[in-house]
């Protein structure tokens, strides 16, 4: 029964992609599965794009999945890579303790993962591990938020979603500068979930019973995004604001003089990295890498939010 | 008598977290869930312990650059630098890190913060050339960075490879003299560590060795 109940929904779940398969160049290399969360969030669509365009680029097939942070959803995408016989899979993945069954089945199959922007909890399972060094970039967005605050005030922290690393590494780097100064005083620290509408709402909602906030420092720019409409909608858009990313959103905004600077993650670049990894690895059974390896982030303010174009700066 | 009992268990209760740690037998059996138990911090703090004087100090000692070569080879650029004297994580794009030793004048000094620092003229022409961070709050993890034998992978995630950039600061900052009163115009001797992002930045040095009034 449960074998008849896999083989469907696998089925399913292969129907549902074939669209999004592609005919790639004369030299076919095999298939590569990406797969990030939901393309609602630009960063993960870049993500996808990147990886896509440059494993096309690289002679591989591609199918893009999208697990919306749902694990369950993410080991059914396992799945489908394993049933379709992929050469490697890129991963943004759905929980780091989640997804290292997933990727170990799939190693088992013979399968390579490359992860991107999320570790897991566990190494020599995947292959590569390519992460934004979210502690620099924190400490760069928060000494930013500390000079735009004046070193004091009343100020919020939203969150990202708890399961994910990145989440409490940004919380963690934001607080080591910012709790140096001891009159910027935290009112209120809530998860947002990394989602715009939650920000959004949390935002409303903190803003009522804490209406003399001077600043809000954000774990992503969806939740700044959400933040900074709740102020506009409430008037009060002399809060300063700050997020992490660096999305086509954010930077329309810094120029526009609304949210006040974020912090770019090379998301394009790291994805067609996780490729150029894969195909090597596939080549020649080795990245010339260590499995985890952090990139380093950019301070986006309006001085060179000019340059920033689809998570990548140009010089 | 009750009410005795009561405010003594209270003030049991209100006792710092450190007086009433309770220390487990060591068991060698359970000598890695004991470690597990502990918080990042301590686990990081105790790594970097058993390290400093074996592994730490002797990368520090070898690859230590005089500041005035340093900055000559720098005019060459930040590459022909770094693969001269510099250390740095495999991976695209990791900046390089510096082991630095020179003289130079305080031109500016800030001790009364947790972030401590002082700037110092290295070329005698009356401005600041870098910045010493006396900590205990240090910006950065160039010490982290610089050492061959600390690699990412071995690490559970950011969360604790970040306590780790902490814990060899707070080292390094615990290890040093602090100066005290008016610095100013006095000369200061060092060696450290920095991160170079850019040929032309201001190195941000990490003293592991600092000492006022000249030459030690």
């Amino acid at each position: 029964m449960s074998i008849t109940r896999r083989l469907f929904v696998s089925g399913l779940a292969v129907t549902a992609v074939l669209p999004t398969v592609r005919a790639a160049h004369a030299q076919d290399k095999g298939l590569i599965a990406i797969i990030t969360p939901s393309h609602d969030n630009p960063f993960f669509k870049a993500e996808a794009v990147g990886a896509e365009t440059r494993a096309q680029e690289l002679g591989y097939e591609t199918i893009v999945l999208v697990h919306d942070d749902d694990p369950n959803k993410q080991s059914e995408m396992f799945d489908t890579a394993i049933a379709r016989g992929a050469s490697a899979i890129i991963l943004d993945n759905a929980g780091a303790d989640a997804t290292v069954a997933p990727v170990q089945r799939a190693k088992d199959a013979g399968i390579p993962s490359f992860l991107i922007d999320r570790e897991i909890k566990e190494s020599g399972i995947a292959v590569s591990q390519i992460v934004s060094n979210n502690y620099q970039g924190a400490q760069l967005g928060a000494e930013e938020f500390v000079s735009l605050m004046g070193e004091e005030g009343p100020y919020v922290e939203l969150l990202g979603r708890e399961a994910d690393t990145n989440a409490g590494i940004r919380s963690a780097g934001y607080h080591d500068i910012i709790d140096q100064f001891p009159d910027l005083e935290m009112v209120a620290q809530q998860s947002a979930n990394w989602s715009q509408t939650e920000g959004y709402e949390k935002m409303e909602t903190i803003l009522q019973a804490n209406p003399g906030i001077k600043g809000v420092i954000c774990g992503n720019d969806t939740m700044a995004m959400g933040a900074w409409a709740a102020l506009e909608a409430a008037g009060r858009t002399e809060v300063i604001v700050v997020g992490f990313d660096g999305s086509n959103d954010v930077r329309d905004s810094i120029l526009n003089g609304g949210i006040k600077a974020t912090v770019l993650q090379p998301a394009y670049r790291q994805a067609q990295l996780a490729v150029e990894q894969a195909d090597q690895y596939l080549e020649t059974g080795s990245t010339g890498q260590p499995e985890k390896q952090l990139m380093d982030c950019v301070l986006i303010t309006p001085e060179n939010a000019g340059n920033l174009e689809t998570f990548a700066l140009s010089s | 008598m009750r009410q005795a009992i009561l405010s003594g268990a209270l003030a049991c209760l209100m006792l710092p977290a450190a007086a009433c740690k309770i220390v487990p037998n060591p068991d060698p059996d359970a000598q890695s869930e004991a470690s597990a138990a502990q918080t990042d911090e301590a686990r990081m703090a105790a790594y970097v312990e058993d390290r400093w004087q074996g592994e730490v100090l002797p990368v520090i000692t070898d690859n230590t650059v005089a500041y005035e070569a340093l900055q000559a080879q720098l005019g060459e650029g930040l590459d022909a630098a770094g693969a001269a004297h510099g250390l740095r994580p495999e991976g695209e794009a990791n900046p390089w890190n510096f082991v630095v030793t020179g003289s130079g004048t305080v031109t500016e000094a800030k001790l009364d913060s947790r972030a401590a620092k002082m700037q110092v003229d290295m070329d005698g022409d009356g401005s600041a050339d870098v910045t010493l961070q006396l900590g205990p709050v240090i910006r950065g993890t160039a010490l982290r960075d610089a050492m061959p034998f600390i690699v990412f992978t071995d690490f559970r995630d950011q969360i604790e490879f970040a306590k780790l950039a902490r814990a060899m600061n707070d080292r390094a900052s615990a290890g040093l003299e602090k100066p005290e009163g008016d610095v100013v115009g006095e000369e200061v001797s060092f060696t450290g560590v920095f991160t170079l992002r850019a040929a032309g930045d201001t190195p941000e040095i990490v003293p592991t060795e600092l000492t006022m009034g000249g030459a030690p």
